[in-house]
């Protein structure tokens, strides 16, 4: 399985690393690596999160991610590509 | 814009929110909640547990299609939330609870009745609120409100610290709800709209999967006009149960570990499932690696996380349903023109199935009386506008299978969480929502003994609803499965409630009237005394026979080819050419 890193925006309100944190654990997901840090924007932080998974798996932890109200935007950095896949608010099903 | 403490703040709110009833219990840290409440329009109905107030608004959001509120104090008052809370996130119902907690200066030095109610429910709740500053009461109020009826509906959490009520504050409420980091969509994609039309048109063994989110989403008349048009099967699960009428020839009805033989073999068997608000629950799939397994799947949900999650899905659909399934019907005209494929022996194999294997039950032979056939007679006499909430348990699965469910929102149960003691709140709460209907609770002797003081709330405040208890004096479905998986080893399953406790004594204590019946030839005389009385809530108890069980029965953990009608007897599949 390849790693993979996800930048997650959320809002700077207490309590939102419990619940990301807490959706991993629950949904037995495997967390590699986590940072928190500010943005620019004093409303919202910026999570890192490194992930062992793949997938259809990683598919499911994007998207239970994203119906965490505090979750602004997913994004997958990818390693050796410029661009970065952008999950917005809804992921994006329609290919 | 006017000044006034947090608690008016949050009264005010609730008011603003279209908030009509709600249940509770007041305590210390949510008492200066309760003077505005003394005097505002909300109806407040003092339940006598918590947990009640929690299932009381599910059970009025389920029939109401509105959101349920439920109010506690800290510490033990939240705790005793957690199981109804649990539940409506489970079963998608929009409740929003407001809890009391200690001061925010003594929050985290374990104060009395301290509990950190919004850690406990982050795991299930759709989202929740920690209060400490009065100004963000009306905001956090109208966005639970809109986070718990949107999208997928679920239950919302408030936590408000009790100076924060106190305190003094200006009350705006908000006129719109923004939020970043929650948009639910609602309107459904054309491209994915035609991809499902397509596939339905191409398919000649389609069947449609319907689960309890066309009913969340008011969509059952453009079900209805979706399923006519193309002449194909439906199955209803469990949470379903009435969103496509029961009467109608198409209907198949319930699939899963007990459902009907014609259900769960057409999920097994067809090319394709139109999935419409379902979730593949294992008690639907069985074995999933064995589900299905030459079907295509269309999946539409307005929950993207519950796509592909145990099934991948060929098309998936995201949207809300009404919107998807009204899109879909010209769609489908338009595809169905161009190629309709010949469903006649699909329908006639499905319909040979569902003639051959009906839920049936057989008569005791010593004359006691048989649960089903209460159960039965219940709904015929009754009729299907009634309202129907059930336990958890045998008696759940045949009230689900034995009474004919003809409209949306006439079947309240825990699916999901399989909450025993959900009955008897839950009618109540359906009871308060919609007044001029009968609504009977059929419960189990072990669920009604875990919530039945609900009904000295239902008698005071003249909530007269009707339980009828399928009283078998044993936890009916573990004996049925220590009768079938551990030879009969009955260890702690017999309740002996046909001695104690006296429950028509017992209803009667609670200001109900007490009925009771053991005989076949009394139920219909019985039933209809207790439909007579409409001012007083009433009991039944019918003392049934212990040793019947739910069939037909897919076992917990293998495929649904496995189906047994009866005990070691599977369907004669020989004249099947499926």
């Amino acid at each position: 399985m390849a790693q993979h890193t996800l930048e997650v925006i959320v809002e700077n309100s207490p309590g939102v690393l419990a619940r990301v944190a807490g959706l991993f654990a629950r949904r037995a997901y495997n967390i590699e690596r986590l940072s928190v840090g500010p943005t620019s924007n004093p409303e919202t932080s910026k999570m890192e999160i490194v992930v062992n998974l793949d997938g259809h798996v990683l598919e499911q932890v994007i998207a239970q991610l994203d119906k965490l109200v505090n979750v602004i935007s997913i994004i997958e950095i990818l390693p050796d590509e410029v661009q970065p896949i952008v999950h917005d608010t809804q992921p994006d099903y329609q290919n | 814009m006017s000044a006034m403490n947090g608690a008016s703040s949050l009264v005010a709110s609730l008011e603003a929110a279209g908030v009509d009833v709600m249940f509770g219990i007041p305590g210390g840290a949510i008492l200066p909640a309760y003077d505005p409440i003394f005097s505002s329009s909300i109806r407040h109905i003092l339940v006598r547990h918590e947990q009640g107030a929690g299932h009381a608004a599910t059970g009025y959001a389920q029939v109401t299609g509105r959101v349920g509120v439920c109010i506690a104090t800290s510490g033990p008052g939240a705790t005793n939330l957690v199981t109804p809370l649990a539940d409506a996130a489970m079963d998608s119902v929009p409740v929003v609870a407001i809890t009391g907690q200690v001061p925010s200066l003594a929050i985290g030095t374990d104060a009395f009745q301290e509990a950190d109610i919004r850690g406990i429910t982050m795991p299930f709740a759709k989202h929740n609120y920690l209060i400490t500053d009065p100004a963000d009461i009306p905001r956090a109020i109208a966005e639970a409100f809109h986070i718990a009826s949107t999208g997928r509906p679920g239950p919302v959490l408030v936590d408000i610290a009790k100076d924060a009520l106190q305190k003094m504050t200006d009350f705006n409420y908000p006129t719109s709800v923004s939020l970043k980091g929650y948009q639910p969509r609602t309107i459904t994609c054309a491209e994915s709209i035609t991809d499902a039309a397509d596939l339905i048109a191409q398919s000649s063994k389609p069947v449609f999967y319907v689960g309890g989110g066309v009913i969340k989403a008011n969509a059952s008349r453009e079900l209805f006009e979706l399923a006519q048009l193309l002449g194909a099967p439906v199955v209803t699960t469990l949470m379903a149960r009435g969103a496509f009428p029961d009467s109608h020839p198409l209907n198949l009805g319930m699939p899963g570990m007990h459902g009907t033989v014609a259900a769960v073999t057409a999920l097994q068997k067809a090319d394709l499932l139109i999935t419409l608000g379902a979730r593949f629950d294992d008690r639907v799939t069985g074995k999933l690696s064995t589900f299905a397994v030459n079907a295509k799947v269309i999946h539409a949900d307005v929950d993207p996380a519950e796509i592909g999650k145990n099934r991948f899905a060929d098309v998936p659909v995201l949207g809300d349903l009404k919107h998807t399934i009204t899109a879909l019907i010209p769609a489908l005209k338009e595809s169905l023109a161009k190629n309709r494929p010949d469903l006649t022996p699909w329908l006639r194999q499905m319909n040979s199935l569902k003639t051959t294997y009906p839920v049936g039950y057989d008569i005791p032979t010593d004359g006691s009386l048989s649960p089903q056939y209460v159960i039965e007679r219940l709904g015929k006499i009754s009729g299907p506008q009634t309202i129907f909430a059930s336990g958890v348990g045998q008696h759940q699965m045949w009230a689900s299978q034995f009474i004919s469910y003809e409209y949306p929102r006439t079947w309240l149960n825990s699916g999901g969480l399989g909450t025993m003691g959900y009955a008897v709140p839950a009618a109540m709460g359906a009871k308060v929502g919609a007044p001029d209907t009968t609504v009977w609770a059929i419960d189990g002797d072990g669920c009604f003994q875990m919530t039945n003081q609900e009904l000295t709330t239902c008698a005071l405040n003249n909530i007269p609803i009707k339980v009828a208890i399928i009283n078998n004096e044993s936890l009916g479905m573990v004996r049925q499965w220590q009768t079938l998986f551990y030879e009969g080893r009955y260890s702690n399953t017999n309740l002996e409630s046909k001695r104690v406790p006296n429950f028509p004594m017992l209803a009667e204590a609670m200001g109900c009237i007490g009925l009771s019946c053991d005989r076949p030839e009394d139920v219909d005389a019985t039933i209809e005394k207790a439909m007579s009385s409409d001012n007083q809530p009433v009991v039944v108890d019918f003392r049934v026979n212990r040793d019947a069980m739910v069939w037909p029965m897919v076992a917990a953990g293998t495929s649904n080819d496995e189906i047994m009608i009866a005990r070691e007897t599977a369907p004669d599949w020989g004249s099947q050419e499926l």
